[in-house]
């Protein structure tokens, strides 16, 4: 499963990684000296109290964002010296990004918003169609296609934004507070289809505030003032089976 | 492919959105409505203008020359040309008979406003036109009903009378005028024939003149020392215009006694002065409807511009979201560019359909009132319209560059963030 943990080659390098924002004349290091790897098919908790960092860290690895200092290598390519056009079309295959806040295009149904990656990487319309049905139907909404968001549940809503992320099979899912946003029963449903996709053989990052919704993860790295606290493999995991029971 | 797949997106998306805001986006698209009316329009009058123009020179005979005291591009030193002598009768009989180039050489005296009774009714402002038995073998000649006058009647100075299309309507509402009599000046005339409907807009004068023979005229109108005549030659084909009008020009200074170093006192007009007269009529309308068109994209402009500013704002978290999945900063600016000229355009083919009908109804009733404007064509010219389309997509590509820029350079993480 794990080849290119095999040959040693991290999905995700990441090489002293600062991050400094310019407010009036003060210097804030978001991120100081963060040195990470994640391989293949990890799934990863980020945590971290609000200012501990993750958000700008997740935007670094989302390629949203470059590092002011230090090197991010993803798939062995040096982000930090691409430009917008690369970043964004890195960021077409590479990621897929699950937010809090859904961020589904509004009056887009929800085949129209999963289809919206494979727009921008030139794919034929009726290849798109397929594409988009396909990645719905693996989340379990191949009977709400053509519902709006605003016709859609929480946590189906969430689920349209997985099936975006998938679908253009991307090395890594990056999911912010996936679960924020979410009673608890659709939250539980959401992690079920992380362990699925996971399973799958995806790469997941998650990222979060809540402990419960780390213990998912299979390693959690815990930040706090822009360094890396602790980065442990989690010994007490919830497992897909523990909450199928 | 990249682009066709984003252009092609990009263009429904554009659609799906005025569609969903149709007051605000026709409220936005005014100006550019109104402009391209106004280009439309003006397409349409000029084109009509074009086609009365060709009319007339069709009418009066690209081939055809008309050697005058009176120069018809006008302007040209008139004081000069109002000194001139006139040509008498004599000399334009001269002309004709030694020209040997062209095919036919007719005479030609008016006068504008003679009055002429018929059914024991006056009727003023009738023009009388004075000519030879040739002018029956010109186009302009051709009869609907009876005969133009002969040769001999011509020669024997009879009494005869050949009516323009609307005289005869307007001395002979309701009746067959041949063989009837008219009173020109106390005289009776015997009505022979009637010419076809010639007149254009330009030249809508010649289906209310009556023609006479031109020995009759002189004598009415008592003329020979008071009236120019002019010659009217066809020459029979373009590639000949150049040497019967040398020749004709040789024969007249002979006959004018000009000396060689004096200037040409008479003046020898073509076609290709109607086309002057209406150039500058063209360069009119251009020029007014040209500064309202300016105006009208000006404020078009401005309202699209500000439409799509707010478009920009409303969908900063679109335009994170999109950014995020992997649009480029050049995609974004392509899409509010296509959203800005798609609106322009649907303006423009609203403003199309909308003047078409305008146009098509005017056309129909406005010349029952004024009759002046039968000119008018009853569809918009079709190259008007592309030129309008074109227009438009412009326009909306200018007006949204400001804010597709702005929306290109949106900040990804901002917007995500942003509520």
């Amino acid at each position: 499963m794990n080849e290119t943990n095999l040959n040693g080659q991290p999905l995700i390098e990441l090489r002293h990684i600062s991050r400094v924002y310019q407010v009036g004349v003060e210097q804030v290091f978001a991120l100081r000296d963060i040195n990470l790897n994640i391989y293949r098919n990890e799934f990863v908790a980020i945590m971290g109290p609000s200012g501990s960092g993750k958000s700008t860290l997740m935007n670094i690895i989302g390629c949203l964002d470059t590092p002011t200092g230090g090197e991010y290598y993803l798939k062995g390519v040096n982000v930090g010296e691409l430009d917008d056009n690369e970043l964004a079309e890195i960021r077409n295959k590479e990621i897929g990004f699950v937010f809090q806040m859904f961020n589904l295009l509004p009056r887009a149904n929800a085949l129209k918003n999963v289809e919206l990656p494979l727009i921008y990487a030139g794919i034929s319309k009726t290849e798109r169609i397929k594409r988009a049905r396909e990645a719905l139907e693996s989340v379990g909404l191949g009977d709400r296609i053509s519902h709006k968001p605003n016709e859609l549940s929480g946590g189906q809503k969430q689920k349209v934004a997985i099936a975006r992320a998938l679908v253009t099979n991307p090395s890594l899912i990056l999911a912010d507070e996936p679960t924020g946003n979410l009673d608890s029963k659709s939250g539980e449903d959401i992690m079920k289809l992380f362990h699925r996709i996971w399973t799958l053989g995806n790469t997941i990052i998650l990222v979060t505030h809540e402990y419960e919704i780390a213990m998912h993860a299979q390693r959690i790295i815990r930040l706090r003032d822009g360094l890396i606290e602790s980065d442990a493999p989690n010994s007490t995991r919830i497992t897909y089976d523990s909450m199928v029971e | 492919m990249k682009v066709i797949t984003e252009i092609s997106e990009g263009i429904r998306l554009s659609l799906e959105s005025i569609w969903a805001n149709k007051l605000r986006a026709f409220l936005a698209a005014l100006g550019v409505v109104i402009g391209i009316s106004f280009v439309v329009l003006m397409g349409w009058a000029i084109s009509g203008l074009d086609k009365a123009l060709q009319d007339s020179i069709n009418l009066i005979g690209e081939d055809m020359l008309y050697i005058d005291k009176w120069d018809w591009s006008g302007g040209k030193k008139w004081k000069e040309i109002r000194n001139r002598k006139d040509i008498t009768y004599q000399q334009a009989k001269q002309l004709i008979s030694q020209l040997t180039l062209a095919e036919i050489a007719i005479p030609g005296v008016t006068t504008w406003s003679a009055q002429v009774k018929a059914n024991n009714n006056f009727y003023s402002g009738i023009s009388i036109y004075g000519t030879s038995a040739d002018y029956g073998r010109l186009p302009a000649g051709d009869v609907e009903l009876g005969r133009f006058f002969s040769l001999f009647e011509e020669r024997e100075t009879r009494n005869v009378a050949v009516l323009g299309h609307k005289v005869a309507k307007t001395l002979f509402p309701d009746q067959n005028p041949i063989g009837k009599y008219i009173k020109i000046k106390g005289r009776d005339f015997e009505v022979i024939g009637v010419v076809k409907k010639q007149g254009t807009m330009l030249m809508d004068f010649i289906d209310d003149r009556i023609y006479i023979p031109i020995g009759n005229f002189l004598d009415i109108f008592g003329g020979e020392f008071y009236r120019s005549v002019s010659i009217g030659i066809k020459a029979g084909s373009i590639d000949r215009m150049d040497e019967v009008r040398e020749e004709a020009r040789g024969l007249m200074r002979i006959i004018r006694n000009l000396k060689p170093w004096e200037e040409d006192d008479f003046s020898i007009n073509e076609t290709k002065a109607f086309e002057e007269i209406v150039s500058t009529f063209r360069l009119y309308v251009w020029g007014i409807g040209l500064g309202m068109t300016i105006l009208a994209f000006i404020v078009g402009m401005i309202g699209i511009m500000n439409i799509m500013f707010v478009s920009v704002a409303e969908r900063t978290k679109e335009i994170g979201i999109r950014k995020a999945v992997g649009a480029k900063n050049r995609s974004i600016l392509m899409q509010f560019l296509i959203e800005s000229s798609t609106l322009c355009l649907v303006g423009a083919l609203t403003s199309v359909i909308f003047c078409s009908i305008l146009v098509f109804f005017v056309a129909k009733f406005l010349p029952k009132f004024v009759p002046e404007t039968a000119f008018l064509q009853p569809f918009l010219p079709f190259d008007f319209v592309l030129y309008a389309s074109f227009v438009a997509i412009l326009v909306g590509a200018i007006a949204g560059l400001l804010p597709a820029i702005r929306a290109s350079r949106v900040d990804p993480i901002e917007s995500l963030r942003y509520e």
